[in-house]
């Protein structure tokens, strides 16, 4: 099925290793608003994408942040 | 409310393919590509969702219309000869109208790409290349050898010579244009090598 664009939203982060990843990894698996999401760890921005039916941006930050990890959208 | 841009959705496709020919895969960045094709990061994001991916979608959409421009008007029934001289044909117009992508194409399929992009994009050329050459087994047209001797024998000479067009020098430095008594010379020995 062909991803619907109005649903992904894409943030720049600090999250740079595995060991980082591992961590937003939990809260994002088993968040049952998020069908999809992945982070490019090979990326200056660290880029994490979100893709969402429900969730906006301040929902996504505010889950990233509370771990003491840097989040902020990337608009285009 | 987003809409795919398909004319950005291209310029970012080419640029993606010049950018891996010139930095290779581990030269290449979604960030540089992104500054390239004057779009911001997030919206290749939206696109692609990592380095990954894109790499992958970009081989497959090579390898699908490489395919495509090689199966055009051949078929598996034609006798060895006149098959073999329709994927010249075809692979030389496809390389010399597409040389980036060709170039694009030789360094995806010998990385550790090249499986998923070929599982993708081969399938149907591989059955009827497949039918081609035991058509051409049982008709003594052809000596049985294995795919890979075949592939070597048959295009190996094809792709030097393309090779030697694409630097544009010939062995004394001088210029090389691909002639078609070039290419008929050396087809003719390839035909002398296969045919029992």
């Amino acid at each position: 099925m062909e991803t619907d664009f109005n649903n992904i939203l894409i943030f720049g982060t600090n999250i740079k290793t595995e060991n980082d990843k591992q961590i937003i990894s939990k809260l994002l698996n088993t968040n049952p608003e998020i069908e999809q999401w992945n982070i490019d760890l090979e990326d200056i921005d660290s880029v994490l994408r979100i893709e969402s039916q429900t969730l906006n941006a301040t929902q996504i930050i505010k889950i990233i942040t509370e771990q003491d990890f840097k989040c902020s959208e990337l608009t285009e | 409310m987003r809409t795919r841009d398909s004319n950005k959705e291209e310029i970012v496709k080419q640029k993606a393919i010049e950018l891996l020919v010139e930095k290779g895969i581990e030269g290449f960045s979604m960030n540089r590509l992104a500054k390239e094709s004057k779009i911001s990061v997030a919206t290749l994001y939206i696109y692609y969702s990592d380095k990954d991916d894109l790499v992958r979608k970009i081989g497959i959409e090579i390898g699908k219309n490489f395919f495509a421009e090689m199966a055009k008007d051949f078929s598996p029934s034609m006798s060895f000869k006149e098959g073999l001289r329709k994927q010249w044909e075809n692979r030389i117009r496809y390389t010399q109208q597409n040389p980036l992508e060709v170039r694009c194409w030789e360094l995806l399929t010998h990385s550790s790409y090249s499986e998923s992009i070929l599982e993708q994009s081969l399938l149907d050329f591989k059955i009827t290349m497949g039918t081609f050459f035991k058509n051409a087994v049982e008709k003594k047209e052809l000596v049985p050898v294995s795919k890979e001797v075949f592939w070597s024998v048959a295009y190996g000479p094809l792709y030097s010579l393309l090779h030697f067009e694409r630097d544009g020098k010939n062995f004394g430095g001088g210029p090389f244009k691909l002639s078609q008594k070039t290419t008929d010379e050396a087809f003719e020995l390839v035909l002398k090598a296969l045919t029992p």
